[in-house]
């Protein structure tokens, strides 16, 4: 049962952030949100919708690059015909994220602020990530869990388009009670081991209102691959973002490996990028970029198998680019 | 095509039965939303109520008090097992006839879910606020949440008198040493599938009212008599105090069959509060207290001859029935599927700390068609034999339980006319890719025993302006029985299907009628229409052939006249009968005929999958299904594909996605009680290409419209063809239900660590 809660829908953004006061969540999309109230995963004693912003919609070409607005939708984003030219993961882990309808309705703001999917964090569980002591991921069902980045909580990041957004250098602006600030997506997350509490840098206040997406080369190629237990509706395993530029004999100049569903925070495999680097695309150099991917994963009691996976992820969106 | 009725006692299967592919007589209503669920029912000054459940595995309840909730804005009436009117002991359904005792509400809570308190509010915002003032006090327990763990020595006791549901079953016939001796090859298997919840569409939800101390109950339900006389004896009311209404249901899959606390407390309520009372659950709580199917773990020995006849069958199966007695015995396929000589079944059953497994369509045939259908697979292989073959060589036509012979059987056909639909010796013989991306294609077979017969009454009416009223018990959760019957009563009566009007599902106007279940609807009402509308027919031409002067077996009715067959041009349209207009209504009378004695009618069914396998990524694509089944005479096909449809896509699920996850080593609460979590297969898991072939083997002993069951069936050998398929593609043999990318990645990779 949803509890009581008080409503704002502010006309400006100014205005916004007057409204978000202590015990204020934002509201945009509201696809989880709504749920997340209902089930008691936290408390808002007021929501300050953002849906009357109409300046924080849509997609507007820049002249070095592009810009969405944070309200714009995850189907917007999926069909916009320059983004599925230019930055192809992004329209593509747009489209792959959740179901048609949450697409319609889910914005790209929502998608990267939202909270993660642990059954426990979302279950009758006092988690450590709810202000409690325990993981309890740790010892308990932890198949969907990550293999890398975790401490004390072991959550995975379940955005799609945040790893595409990374790979394609996408930074977020950022407004609050002290003003503007731009923040490039790869610094936007938090790890646990920075604060357990929260996924993002965004302060009390803070609301994203854009994403700006840089020009890129015409020759760098991205794409995202997803794979989840089920065909739609579902959060990823793992996944890979790519970002690729590629002289005409195959070298690789510049490379963004992006990693989703196997750490908590979108997890950018330096490793595979530095064995792509200066090398010629092809089979033993893609394989060797798929191990880098695993460096270092340390995988709990049931989710050994995401080291193979990822890895089969990795080679096979390399693969495809070469 | 039609003879004439003679007005004598029915004959089995003297006409055949209508075959049409007409749309659902009431696909509009359920599609534009006009169609009223019994969530829609409104009574003036309802209440809403909510349960307050147990959040521990395992637990005593050390107080509850209500009366602060009592005491809140809005509420009416609340209830815990402190209350003297709460103190029921809830009756298990009659199949469950040795349960320890079910309280309403027991102090002893044995899982997270258990029911402790209820509140009736104006609003159920307002109920649902008052159970969070419920004041309430347990002591943990140690629980177990694991059928393996619920069996060894010094473990949590579910319920006093230990663990163990009931005495280990066992069934034997034939010699097994002897057996397993004449055997060419024997392999040993253990299997294991995961709990299953069958969610269906439409949450359990019930609204009670009395009136003048009679009970009405409009609850989504499978079987309103069921649930009347379960309520009546846990309320101590005669049966005619208490009605049971259920018109539409939105799937029910065996979670709907049997009386679920929620609907007594609703009543109890309703009683204290003098107001009606509306009780529904959450999507959560439907999937911890309305039932399950139980997590099985088989293990199968079997022997095989080199010309693929079996010699024996060793079969044992541990299963957990949750916190209630219920069962999950599922040996019925070794025992019967195939002929065998040798066979041993030795079957456990245990409590766990978890919600109450239910019937869940195709009850145990669906897990062990998980192991025995692998294993004929298996067997196949070993001795250089096609799986159709090896099947083809076992086929029986009698029970090897009775030795009764079966009334028809259909089931060399669904092997061979599947095989040939499928395409499946070009598909077998199909040169292998190494690449990553595998294909393979598998099989898998099924069969069902179905009982139809008496006590069922069914009324058909006959109005003077040549409409037609059917009233019949029957429930119709998405089954199609409704469009069938009156596809029957058309065909007897001659009066189209837009001009009968259907009584159905309520205890109150209906006579005694079985319940949905059992795949045997049609099977049972089929001939109780037939017989009823034939009567209404034997009057409306005896009336008319006095008026037209011409024997009755000159006449027929046809497109609402009576017509002479010598004279056509002396037809008249019913509502211009004299004797008709006199009586204002005709009256028949309807009941199915005994089953035949000294014999079983058996369904069959094969399924046939092709699969594709991401073998970088475990990911597997169902490309097409094709299933041919013997369920008797088909009545509508459109409604036995959409059944056979349905039945495959959960039949898929149950092969790729679905489980239910308990927190086993920490709390025993269960994890995934959501759509998002509980993964039901999407639209994009299912494939476009499925066909569905029937096999209908003119059964003319069954009953009089040559009908068997179907409904079960369709879901019964999905998942083993499928397993069958991904181990043709990938050489990997997956034991554990559901197939997800991680059981086909640990498969693939067998030196991954963890569970």
């Amino acid at each position: 049962m949803l509890p009581k809660f008080a409503y704002s829908r502010p006309m400006s953004v100014e205005e916004t952030v007057v409204q978000l006061t202590n015990g204020s969540v934002i509201h945009a999309g509201g696809t989880d949100l709504l749920g997340c109230l209902r089930d008691g995963v936290f408390t808002a004693e007021k929501l300050v919708s953002i849906q009357a912003l109409n300046e924080l919609r849509g997609v507007r070409v820049l002249d070095n690059g592009l810009r969405i607005g944070a309200l714009t939708t995850l189907s917007e984003v999926a069909e916009h015909p320059l983004i599925r030219e230019r930055y192809a993961a992004l329209a593509q882990s747009a489209g792959a994220a959740a179901s048609p309808q949450l697409r319609n309705q889910g914005t790209i703001g929502g998608n990267l602020c939202q909270r993660p999917r642990c059954w426990y964090f979302r279950g009758d569980f006092h988690c450590l990530r709810k202000g409690g002591n325990t993981c309890y991921a740790v010892n308990g069902e932890n198949e969907f869990h990550c293999i890398l980045g975790g401490s004390g909580c072991y959550i995975v990041h379940p955005s799609d388009t945040a790893p595409a957004l990374i790979a394609l250098e996408a930074k977020a602006h950022i407004i609050g009670p002290n003003g503007k600030r731009t923040v490039p997506l790869e610094s936007f997350f938090v790890l646990p081991s920075q604060d357990v509490t929260r996924e993002t840098v965004l302060r009390p206040g803070e609301i994203v209102t854009q994403i700006i997406l840089p020009s890129l080369p015409q020759e760098v190629r991205s794409s995202y691959r997803k794979v989840r237990s089920r065909g739609a509706w579902d959060f990823a395993l793992s996944g890979v973002a790519l970002g690729l530029k590629l002289r005409s004999d195959r070298i690789v100049e510049w490379a963004r490996v992006v990693l989703a569903g196997v750490a908590p925070i979108p997890w950018r495999a330096l490793d595979a990028e530095k064995a792509l680097i200066g090398r010629r695309l092809e089979v033993t150099v893609i394989a060797e970029a798929a191990a880098a991917c695993v460096k270092g994963a340390e995988p709990l009691s049931q989710n050994a198998y995401k080291i193979d996976l990822v890895q089969g992820v990795v080679e096979e969106s390399l693969l495809a680019m070469a | 095509m039609e003879k004439t009725e003679r007005g004598t006692p029915m004959p089995q299967r003297e006409t055949a039965a209508p075959i049409g592919k007409l749309f659902r007589v009431d696909a509009f209503e359920r599609v534009s939303g006009s169609a009223v669920y019994t969530g829609d029912v409104m009574l003036p000054d309802m209440l809403h109520a909510s349960i307050l459940r147990c959040p521990h595995a395992h637990a005593m309840l050390k107080q509850v008090d209500v009366s602060r909730a009592a005491k809140l804005s809005g509420v009416r009436a609340a209830l815990s097992g402190a209350d003297r009117e709460s103190k029921i002991t809830v009756p298990y359904p009659w199949w469950v006839p040795d349960g320890p005792p079910m309280l309403l509400f027991d102090p002893h809570c044995r899982y997270a879910g258990e029911e402790v308190a209820a509140v009736a509010a104006e609003s159920s915002e307002q109920a649902w606020e008052a159970t969070q003032a419920i004041t309430v006090e347990y002591e943990p327990l140690p629980f177990v949440a694991n059928a393996e763990l619920a069996l060894g020595r010094g473990t949590v006791a579910v319920h006093d008198g230990g663990n163990l549901v009931r005495p280990v079953d066992i069934y034997e016939r034939g010699d097994l040493t002897k057996g397993f001796a004449e055997a060419d090859v024997v392999l040993e298997e253990t299997y294991r599938t995961s709990c299953e919840i069958h969610t269906p569409l439409e949450a359990h939800v019930s609204v009670a009212h009395w009136d003048a101390g009679q009970l009405t109950v409009w609850t989504s339900t499978q079987a309103i008599f069921n649930e009347q006389k379960q309520i009546a004896a846990a309320l101590n009311l005669p049966l005619s105090g208490v009605r049971v209404i259920s018109h539409y249901v939105g799937g029910s899959f065996g979670s709907k069959a049997e009386l679920s606390k929620h609907t007594l407390i609703a009543a109890i309520l309703a009683r204290k509060a003098r107001q009606p009372v509306r009780l529904a659950l959450s999507r959560e709580e439907t999937f911890l207290c309305v039932g399950n199917r139980p997590a099985n773990t088989m293990t199968l020995k079997a022997g095989v001859k080199k010309d693929g006849v079996l010699s024996a069958l060793q079969f044992t199966n541990l299963g957990s029935v949750g916190a209630y007695a219920d069962w999950a015995t599922v040996g019925g396929p070794i025992a019967g599927l195939y002929l065998c000589p040798n066979v041993r079944i030795q079957e456990t059953e245990t409590y766990i700390n978890a919600g109450k497994s239910r019937a869940f369509r195709g009850p145990g045939e669906v897990q062990c068609g998980w192991a025995l259908e692998q294993m004929m697979d298996a067997l196949a292989e070993r001795i250089g034999m096609d799986p159709v073959g090896i099947r083809l060589k076992n086929v029986v036509a009698h029970s090897q339980l009775s030795q009764r012979p079966y009334t028809s059987s259909g089931f060399k056909e669904c092997l061979e006319k599947g095989a040939e639909a499928f395409g499946w010796r070009q598909a077998r013989n199909r040169g292998k890719v190494n690449g990553p991306i595998r294909r393979g294609v598998g099989m898998a077979a099924c069969s069902w025993s179905v009982e139809g017969g008496p006590p069922t009454t069914v009324i058909v009416t006959l109005l003077s302006d040549g409409s037609a009223k059917l009233n019949m018990a029957a429930a119709d959760q998405g089954t199609g029985t409704k469009t069938a019957a009156a596809m029957i009563v058309a065909d007897q009566l001659g009066v189209p299907v837009e001009k009968i009007t259907i009584e159905q599902g309520d205890t109150g106007t209906t006579q005694y009628g079985k319940p949905g279940g059992g795949s045997h609807s049609l099977v049972v009402y089929g001939p109780a229409v037939r017989a009823a509308a034939a009567d209404v027919k034997r009057q409306v031409l005896e009336i008319a052939g006095r008026e037209l002067e011409v024997p009755l077996t000159e006449l027929a009715i046809q497109n609402g006249k009576v017509i002479p067959l010598n004279a056509p041009d002396r037809a008249i349209p019913l509502p211009k009968v004299k004797g008709i207009i006199e009586q204002q209504a005709l009256v028949g009378v309807g009941h199915p005929g005994p089953d035949p004695a000294g014999k079983i009618i058996m369904s069959f069914g094969t399924q046939f999958a092709e699969v594709e396998v991401n073998t970088r990524t475990g990911e597997i694509r169902v490309l097409r299904l094709v299933a041919a089944h013997d369920s008797g005479h088909v009545v509508n096909p459109l409604v036995y594909e959409s059944q056979v449809f349905g039945g495959m896509v959960m039949g898929l699920g149950f092969a790729l996605t679905e489980k239910r996850v308990l927190d086993e080593r920490q709390t025993g609460k269960m994890l995934n009680t959501n759509w998002h979590d509980y993964k039901i297969p999407t639209a994009k898991d299912v494939p476009v290409n499925q066909t569905c072939i029937p096999i209908d083997p003119n059964d003319s002993e069954c009953n009089s419209i040559g009908v068997k069951g179907l409904g079960e069936l369709g879901t019964m050998p999905t998942a083993p063809a499928i397993a069958n398929a991904v181990y043709n593609a990938t050489g990997v043999r997956l034991t554990q239900a559901p197939i997800s990318p991680m059981e086909m990645l640990k498969g693939l990779h067998p030196t991954l660590k963890g569970t």
